[in-house]
């Protein structure tokens, strides 16, 4: 294995576990994302693999070599910090030879490297230049810079873009894109929002409660969440969980039944734990759910709230049971918060989760 | 950044306070260039000439003052270089490194704060009379390294400093020394001219244990000197030497002082925004 391994991590702060039993592999070139919210131990991980922490239990291995009893500097690893840190009192040029210099490069092999680096990521008039003198995007750009000319086996990347504003946040997305195909290294990068991860990222790793989720790539952590948590946490909106049972099975697919009355055929394959009677969690995304035509069956709902986002409008319901529901309509959508609409469910898309949590997917269409 | 202005009224406050600060200062400065006998007569005399450098004269013939001038700048140096590398080595210690009873030994640096001078000075002096460090140079510079001040105040400045940077820096491969030297240690340098005007300061100015350490002229700074220089009734006979030797010992701070202003200033006002 020429990329990251990571066998059985685990790590308390004293009494409190923050990872438990992490098995991962990272490819070669691989660019994978670490998503989680606040506390998932997705920072605490980046900071593992760097050397930044101890780990309490397990290996961590890179290029073939263990490095978990490394120093940081030694395990061929560079990173980009959330708020760049970079050296404030050297000069760009100073800051991308740091690691360089300690390394034992050569002065001209070192200063070949930096240009080269500058010319690309477009800082080589700011060589000379302080970082306190330079904005959030260029300072970031340095921060990339001094990462490439170590020529690493590891990128890593914790919250490369949480600290630029939404124009430059767009812009550097893309060229973290660039950077992929620009340096021979694999990158890991955390983050808590999913669209850097879904647009970014060849795998997402979906980390929650000290363990990982699910890791795959964004159209089958999107498609396919592993549970209901994942189900919940990559999407926006959030796909609707309305609690339900299972009411019988037409042939070998499953039917559902809301409190509301409804009845909804699914593309469910019959399984253990869905036996009629069962009480389970459907899962819809927006996407699935619209406005009924008038005068078409539907579920009945109220409007809550709505979210003109210009080129579609989300909808956010409310069953007659209570339940919560989100429709989405294209464009600008006339509806108003308090109105009676139907609902028009595509319910061979429907996700339904077990009370354990278990995920049950859509099987091929008929 | 464009200025607030002040209001007129602030401003002449201001001038006012600082017309107090200076008064006694020019008057000083003014009797110094005065003859002591005319001054005898009259002190208001300083007002209008003649003027003379005669007072300064006399100071500088004294045969010992040049040795004592150097005398308090080998002891004001040699502590200022000795806190700033013992406080600087000592406020990264505590600020980032792990090690055993760190907070313990923390609380008695700040204890060491509230210990005045007066209460070590008799077992000091029993000490340095028993290890035969008095007249010596060491005698006179080793005490000043002892306080607590400055560990304090740079483990308070290191603290300020963003963690990231030490890792950003053992992931560039630095060593722990490498680290304190060539990214923390930089930007320390306000706070070194900070603690280092204040250390020179305090130990230019020291008058009691030089007093005490210090019992041959050979080994006087320029305080004990200059004291020891006064003659009976000084403060009316000889008031214009007396004045010219405190501005004469004043000049090395002034300096001092305006060499390393800007420093000063910054350090002040970073520690107050922050």
């Amino acid at each position: 294995m020429s990329g990251l391994e990571l066998i059985d991590v685990s790590k308390s702060y004293g009494a409190t576990r923050v990872l438990d039993g992490v098995s991962l592999a990272i490819g070669a070139g691989e660019f994978v994302a670490f998503l989680g919210p606040s506390g998932s131990g997705k920072s605490t991980l980046l900071r593992i693999i760097a050397g930044l922490e101890s780990l309490d239990a397990g290996e961590v291995w890179l290029g073939g070599e263990r490095i978990d009893g490394l120093a940081p500097g030694a395990r061929g690893i560079a990173m980009v910090f959330q708020h760049y840190a970079l050296y404030p009192h050297m000069t760009v040029r100073e800051n991308m030879a740091f690691g360089l210099v300690n390394a034992g490069v050569p002065k001209d092999e070192i200063a070949r490297r930096i240009a080269q680096a500058a010319e690309t990521l477009e800082i080589a008039t700011q060589l000379d230049k302080k970082p306190g003198q330079m904005s959030g995007g260029q300072r970031q750009r340095v921060a990339i810079g001094r990462a490439i000319v170590k020529k690493p086996k590891l990128f890593l990347l914790d919250e490369p873009l949480s600290n630029l504003d939404a124009a430059l946040r767009g812009r550097t997305r893309v060229e973290l894109a660039q950077l992929r195909t620009r340096v021979d290294a694999a990158l890991v990068m955390v983050t808590h929002d999913q669209s850097e991860a879904m647009t970014l990222a060849d795998r997402i790793v979906v980390m929650n409660d000290r363990r990982i989720q699910q890791v795959g790539t964004p159209a089958e952590v999107y498609a396919r969440p592993a549970n209901a948590f994942v189900a919940g946490f990559v999407g926006s909106p959030a796909m609707a969980m309305l609690p339900a049972r299972v009411a019988g099975h037409d042939g070998a697919r499953v039917r559902i039944g809301l409190p509301c009355g409804a009845d909804l055929p699914t593309a469910i394959p019959a399984a253990a734990g869905l036996e009629e009677g069962a009480p389970v969690t459907l899962g819809l995304r927006a996407e699935h759910v619209t406005l009924a035509p008038p005068a078409t069956p539907g579920l009945p709902a109220r409007i809550d709230l709505v979210e003109r986002l210009g080129d579609r409008t989300y909808l956010y319901a409310r069953l007659s049971d209570g339940s919560e529901i989100i429709a989405h309509a294209p464009g600008f959508s006339a509806v108003r918060p308090g109105e009676a609409v139907t609902l028009a469910v595509d319910a061979a898309a429907a996700h339904v989760f077990t009370a354990d949590g278990t995920a049950h997917h859509p099987g091929p269409r008929a | 950044m464009k200025r607030d202005r002040l209001s007129p009224l602030v401003t002449v406050l201001l001038l006012i306070g600082a017309a107090i600060m200076l008064a006694p200062m020019l008057w000083t400065l003014l009797l110094s260039f005065k003859s002591n006998a005319a001054l005898m007569a009259d002190s208001g005399s300083a007002f209008a000439p003649p003027w003379t450098l005669e007072n300064y004269a006399a100071i500088l013939k004294g045969s010992l003052t040049t040795r004592w001038l150097l005398n308090s700048l080998i002891v004001a140096s040699g502590a200022t270089i000795g806190v700033l590398v013992l406080s600087s080595l000592a406020g990264y210690g505590f600020a980032r490194l792990e090690f055993p009873f760190r907070r313990t030994l923390f609380v008695i640096v700040l204890l060491g704060l509230a210990v005045p001078e007066q209460a070590v000075i008799l077992p000091r002096h029993q000490l340095f009379a028993w290890a035969g460090l008095h007249n010596t140079y060491p005698g006179l510079i080793l005490p000043s390294l002892t306080g607590s001040f400055g560990v304090f105040f740079m483990t308070q400045y290191f603290r300020a400093i963003p963690k990231e940077l030490d890792e950003a820096a053992l992931l560039d491969g630095a060593s722990r020394f490498t680290l304190f030297r060539k990214v923390l240690l930089p930007l320390t340098i306000p706070a070194q001219a900070t603690l280092g005007v204040f250390t020179f300061l305090a130990a230019w100015n020291d008058y009691w244990w030089p007093l005490i350490s210090a019992t041959t002229s050979d080994y006087f700074t320029l305080t004990v000197g200059l004291a020891s220089a006064q003659m009976n009734y000084a403060q009316t006979s000889g008031l214009g030497f007396l004045m010219a030797q405190a501005v004469f010992a004043s000049i090395p701070i002034l300096v001092v002082y305006i060499a390393f202003q800007k420093q000063i200033v910054r350090a002040m006002a970073g520690t107050a925004v922050r």
